[in-house]
Order: C-alpha cells, then sequence, then structure tokens
C-alpha cells in the first residue's frame, strides 16, 4: 500500500466518528494554539527587547563608573550595610573619579574596541527660533561604535572635530516647535551651558550662562527602555565640559563615567577585569535582563499550561484510536486477509494519530495568528500606543512548524499503543468476529 | 502431482491449551490440481474453514505442511504470505465482509489499494470487475445499500479483481435465498471454466457441493472420502 493511500485513508477515517475526531482535535487545539501564541509573544518580546539594547547601544555597551560610587550610592540608599571606614577607601568626602591609569588599563584590555572617559557636561535649558519658552535639557553623549535608532535624520557626527550636533528625544523637538520629527532635522536649537565658577559670583543665573548652538542631526525613535534624554556628540560635549570648568583649575576637571564598547562574547570576563581596575560595569543587558526573566516566568507558566492540554490531548488520542481499532476489528482482518502487513496495519493507526495531531496544529496555528494579530491592533490602540515598533506577537514560520511537527510527533507516539494492538490482531479472529 | 497446486502433508490444527485442547484437524492429506473446482463438504464445526483458512495462508497449522505450486509455505516469510494472497488468492467469505460505508468502488479497489497500484490503473481494473458481476452501474453506491445478492457479487468482484490463481469461497451462497444463491454460483463456475481459476468453496450444501468437480468430505477433523463427480456434471 502506498504511503499517500495510507495518509488520505487516514484523514477519510477521521471524519467516520466525527464528533469523537472533532473532540479530540479540539483537545490538540487548545495546547498547540497556547503554545504557538506563547512562542509568538516570546519572539515578538525579545525582538523589542532586542531592539532596545540596540536603541541603548547594543550588546556590547558597557557604562562604568568607578565602584566607590556604587558604594557610595549604596551607602546613601540605606542598602550596602554597614561599611568599615579606612582611609584608602574614603567614600564620604569627595566624589570619586576614574583616575587617568584606570583608563590606561581598562582600554588595554582584550577585547574592548573603544573606550571613553567623559567628563561632565550640564547644561541649564534648550530653545530654538520656533518657540520663546526655554526647556529644561537631560544630555547623554554618544560615542563611536554606539548605533542609536532614529526617527528621522541620521546619528551625530562622533569624531572628535565635528561640527556640534545633537539627537533630541521626538517630544523635546516637539516642544521646540517642531510638529514632525523630520521638520526638525537639520534647524539649529540654543541650549544655554553654565559656567560653574562664575555662577558662584553672580546674581542672575542668565550671567553665568554660555549660549552654544547645535545642530539637530534627528530625533531617536522612543523606546521603554531607553535612557532619557537627547544626545549630544563629542564635539559638543566637550564643549560644554569646558564652558562648565571654565576658569577651575585643570585638576578639577574629573571623569565619572565612562563608556565602552567591547565585544559581546567578552562581556562577562571584561566587566570582572574592569571590576580587579576599580571600575563597576554595566552592560545593557543588566538593567533590560530583567524585563526578559519576568516575561520568560510567564511564559514558562503558559507553556506548562500548554503542556498539560496536550497530555490530554494524548490521552484523548489513545482513548479515540483505541475504540476504532475496537468498531474496526473486521477491517483490519479483511485488510490483512488481503494482504496487508502488520507494518500498514500499524501505519495506517499511527497516520490517524498523525493526522488528528496535525489538524490540531493547523487550527492552532490558524487560531493563535487571528488571535495574535488581534492582541496586536488591540494593544498598539492601547497600552502600546507610543511604541508602534513593539510588535507583540512575531509569529515565525520555521517555529510555527516546528511546534507542528513535535505535536505531530507527539501524536504519533501516543498512537503507537492502539497502533500496535491493531497491527497484532488476527485476521482469523477477526473474520470469524461476528 | 505435476501440476499440483495446493497439497497438504499430514495437517493438524489444534486449539486451546491443556485442559481445553480440541483437534479441529487430524492429519489432512490433500492435493488440489490447478484449474479444479473443489468443494470441502461436511457439517458445521467438522474444520471446514480451518483447512480453508490454512490452505489459504491465513493461519498456521500445529503440525504438518502446505505446498503451494510444489514450494513448502512454512518456509516463507510474513512478506512473502501477504504478497502470494494478495496476488494469487481471492476471497468470498458467507458474510460478505466488506466495508459497509464505504462505496462499492472502493470495496473492489481494497486488494489492489494494498497491492499499491496507481489510483487510475486499480479504478479502471475495478470497473472491469465490476461489469464481470454485472455490477458495474453501482460502482458510486454505499455497499450497505445493496441486497444480499448484490453485496455477495460485489465480494466476487473484489477476489477477482487482481486476476487470482485460486478463489477461495467460504459458505457463499449461506445468506442468500436459492435463486440468488444459484446467480452467484453460476458467477463462480463462470470463472472457473472460463478463466481458469481454481475453485475451493466450502459448503455444507450437498447440492453446491455436487456442482464442482470435486468433493473432499470433512467429518470430524479428518477427510472420510474424497471423490470426482462422474457424470452430468458442468
Ligand atoms: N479459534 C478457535 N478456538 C477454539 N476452537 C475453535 C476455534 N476456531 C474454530 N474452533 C473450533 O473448531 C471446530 C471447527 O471449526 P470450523 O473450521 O469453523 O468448522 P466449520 O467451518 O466446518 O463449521 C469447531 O468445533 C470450532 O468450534
Ligand atoms: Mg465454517
Amino acid at each position: 500500500m502506498k504511503v499517500t493511500d495510507v495518509f488520505r485513508d487516514a484523514n477519510a477515517n477521521l471524519w467516520r466518528s466525527k464528533l469523537r475526531s472533532i473532540l479530540t482535535i479540539l483537545a490538540i487545539f487548545v495546547g498547540s494554539f497556547t503554545i504557538i501564541l506563547n512562542s509568538a509573544i516570546n519572539a515578538g518580546v525579545n525582538d523589542f527587547i532586542d531592539k532596545q539594547i540596540e536603541n541603548m547601544g547594543g550588546e556590547g555597551y558597557l557604562e562604568m563608573m568607578p565602584t566607590e560610587t556604587y558604594d557610595q550610592l549604596a551607602a546613601l540608599m540605606g542598602n550596602g550595610g554597614v561599611q568599615e571606614y579606612t582611609e584608602d577607601k574614603d567614600v564620604s568626602n569627595a566624589s570619586p573619579y576614574i583616575k587617568d591609569e584606570q583608563v590606561e588599563r581598562a582600554r588595554a584590555l582584550e577585547g574592548m574596541k573603544s573606550f571613553h572617559a567623559l567628563p561632565s557636561a550640564t547644561a541649564d535649558f534648550a530653545t530654538s527660533d520656533k518657540t520663546d519658552k526655554r526647556y529644561r535639557i537631560n544630555l547623554n553623549a554618544i560615542v563611536p561604535g554606539i548605533n542609536i535608532d532614529m526617527s528621522a535624520g541620521v546619528a551625530p557626527d562622533t569624531s572628535d572635530d565635528a561640527p556640534y550636533e545633537i539627537a533630541l528625544t521626538e517630544d523635546m523637538a516637539k516642544a521646540l516647535g517642531y510638529e514632525n520629527p523630520a521638520d526638525s532635522v537639520g534647524q539649529t536649537i540654543k541650549i544655554a551651558v553654565p559656567s560653574n565658577l562664575k555662577c558662584y559670583t553672580v546674581t542672575r543665573r542668565s550671567e553665568c550662562q554660555v549660549i552654544v548652538e547645535a545642530k539637530i542631526a534627528g530625533t531617536q525613535a522612543p523606546g521603554i527602555l531607553a535612557m532619557g534624554g537627547s544626545r549630544a556628540n563629542i564635539a559638543l560635549w566637550n564643549r560644554i565640559n569646558e564652558i562648565n570648568f571654565e576658569g577651575m583649575p585643570e585638576g578639577a576637571n574629573h571623569t565619572f563615567q565612562a563608556v565602552a564598547d567591547v565585544e559581546p562574547d567578552k562581556i562577562d570576563e571584561i566587566k570582572t577585569k574592569l571590576e580587579e581596575i576599580g571600575l563597576s560595569a554595566m552592560s545593557v543587558d543588566d538593567e533590560v535582563g530583567m524585563i526578559r526573566v519576568f516575561f520568560d516566568a510567564i511564559l514558562i507558566v503558559f507553556n506548562i499550561f500548554g503542556g498539560i492540554a496536550l497530555v490530554a490531548a494524548s490521552i484523548g488520542i489513545i482513548n479515540t484510536l483505541f475504540m476504532a481499532v475496537q468498531e474496526r476489528t473486521r477491517e483490519i482482518g479483511l485488510d490483512k486477509a488481503l494482504g496487508m502487513s502488520n507494518g500498514k496495519v500499524f501505519l495506517s493507526f499511527s497516520a490517524e494519530a498523525i493526522m488528528l495531531g496535525f489538524w490540531g496544529s493547523v487550527f492552532g496555528i490558524a487560531a493563535s495568528i487571528i488571535a495574535g494579530n488581534a492582541a496586536n491592533i488591540l494593544a498598539h490602540e492601547t497600552f502600546l500606543k507610543d511604541f508602534p515598533t513593539f510588535q507583540l506577537t512575531v509569529f515565525e514560520p520555521l517555529t510555527m512548524i516546528s511546534i507542528a511537527l513535535i505535536i505531530m510527533f507527539i501524536a504519533f507516539l501516543a498512537g503507537t499503543l492502539p497502533a500496535r494492538r491493531a497491527s497484532k490482531k488476527n485476521p482469523i479472529d477477526a473474520l470469524r468476529y461476528e | 502431482m505435476k501440476n499440483s497446486l495446493l497439497q497438504t502433508k499430514d495437517l493438524k490444527k489444534v486449539y486451546g491449551k491443556r485442559d481445553t485442547v480440541f483437534e479441529a484437524l487430524k492429519n489432512v492429506n490433500i492435493d488440489i490440481e490447478s484449474g479444479e473446482s473443489v468443494a470441502i463438504i461436511g457439517k458445521s464445526g467438522s474444520g471446514k474453514s480451518t483447512l480453508m483458512h490454512l490452505l489459504a495462508l491465513l493461519d498456521q497449522p500445529s503440525k504438518g505442511d502446505i505446498y503451494l505450486n510444489g514450494q513448502n509455505t512454512s518456509k516463507l516469510k510474513n512478506r512473502k504470505l501477504n504478497r502470494l494472497r494478495n496476488k494469487e488468492f481471492g476471497f468470498v467469505f458467507q458474510s460478505f465482509f466488506m466495508n459497509a460505508n464505504d462505496t462499492v468502488l472502493n470495496n473492489v479497489i481494497l486488494p489492489l489499494k494494498i497491492a499499491g497500484i496507481g489510483r487510475r490503473e486499480r479504478k479502471r481494473r475495478a470497473m472491469e470487475a465490476l461489469k464481470v458481476v454485472e455490477l458495474d452501474d453501482k460502482f458510486k453506491n454505499k455497499a450497505k445499500d445493496l441486497s444480499g445478492g448484490q453485496k455477495q457479487r460485489v465480494c466476487i468482484a473484489r477476489a477477482i479483481v487482481n486476476n487470482p490463481k485460486v478463489i477461495f469461497a467460504d459458505e457463499p451462497t449461506g445468506n442468500l435465498d436459492s435463486a440468488t444463491g444459484e446467480k452467484i454460483e453460476n458467477l463462480l463456475f463462470d470463472l472457473n471454466r472460463d478463466k481458469g481459476i481454481t475453485l475451493i468453496i466450502v459448503t455444507h450444501d450437498e447440492e453446491l457441493a455436487a456442482k464442482c468437480k470435486r468433493q473432499i468430505r470433512i467429518a470430524d477433523g479428518a477427510v472420510v472420502a474424497d471423490e470426482k463427480t462422474k457424470k452430468g456434471a458442468r
């Protein structure tokens, strides 16, 4: 007997006891639907988190501060425990800063692609020709090797001698009078930078502010995980620092933080080495890892539900097929009398089990795509309104096919018990059975 | 011997174990030639069906051997036995044995489907077989909607669709009235005469047995007479 005939007949046989088959398929459907939808959500969330990591600098992006700062912060927040005072580890007085010797050692680490020690830089406000209002501006630096996801324009030029450029947040661009992010590209804004020493001596803050003009290179795509703030290129950042520290002794202009781009697969090793140097490093994954863990935990729970549904469905398959074997005793006897081998009899009942799994999976895939897309649309009208790029569910054909194949294999395994019984039937007994 | 198709040597069949052992066949030695029409006749429970099942290679003897075309069948593998039954034998049973919910055509096709023959070819051959039993116009009907005589004709079509060398018929007219039964008998004997198909008919009906060229009489699992019909036979 041809295998195609075996499967065609198996499929036709399913409809001989419609209700029984439909109920069994329904049970498989519940399991496959749950698992496929879960995997789609999992893919969607991971996709989104990966994109966010990319926005924040990518997998190899590290932010560093002196280890003492960490301890200091911990002590401040009360969760560092009681710390012993030692003079060489004085964390209570002056802010710790990154020393040249630390920078040199960090730069020399294997797997370090770029390392930028950033001096501090603060600005008071930003304004533009389009508005009379002035807005507080929160600045971050953008360094070479780091990509940011731009919703309009291009990322600022990161070379040391580039013109002053900035990547605004969409909100800031809007506040500064550019209705559309695209309208802001190429425009110039004014940034008020305080000259800190002078500010001690004047009565009005405006008397110690220097206005710096910067070109808007573009706007950043919004993301839930991305650190807030507009991003200044190195040239602008250094200029702001220069103004901040004007007139102060050379030694006062310390570096308090550093960023680096490292080989992603060496990141753990590098973090340990940096710790030895006295720099505490945080990768993007350290920051967003918790979100992943949280989603993973939820999905594991749902997958367990799906798994339980499949176990129940397997019992349904076993039961359905045992009934079919019983009902078709004479038919099996006739097939065997007419020369069908035990193997083909086994295969024909296994094929029925596989077809049950097949239909359960097909309906599961179809329903989960419909439900997933509906959920996506709903989510974007409500809680995901601000994240148009976040696809809550991502259906990957390969994943769905693999899940369907696994479910069909489970169905096949469940079917082996009844199929074995069918194949062991004696044609004589079956023919005498009346 | 030279034309011997089926031959048995000291054939024994025992059912049950220990306290319940029952000897259904005791030392059966028969020799059936190609092209014969043979009746295996005896009272109910005498062991006719048991013998037929052994000859048709549907069951294994407890002792003794069956030779098909001079070859000892006890040495054959299952695969080969399945192929032999599928290609060389045709079966007709008393209680029809067909898939009642399936169409007439699909019932006739079954042996060809098992043989792995393609869809168009097997349909063509099944329609040919249905023509022989004059049921080609009913090929689309469900088998369960046919009358008893028509059902048995479908079974005959199924039995001849693979161009067998032997047809085994177990009480083929047992469930039919005499007029319908006669039609079935004629069909079988025509096949024997026109196509040279060997006919082995199990029956307790003396009249049907008399129409065969040879009668093997069984009582309590043993052959008690083996005679050829003399004159006036078909
Ligand atoms: N599977 C079996 N187990 C035990 N006894 C059986 C079995 N099959 C048949 N028999 C017995 O063997 C004897 C012959 O049966 P069978 O060949 O069917 O007789 P017939 O076809 O001549 O009526 C009967 O007494 C029957 O009860
Ligand atoms: Mg009988």
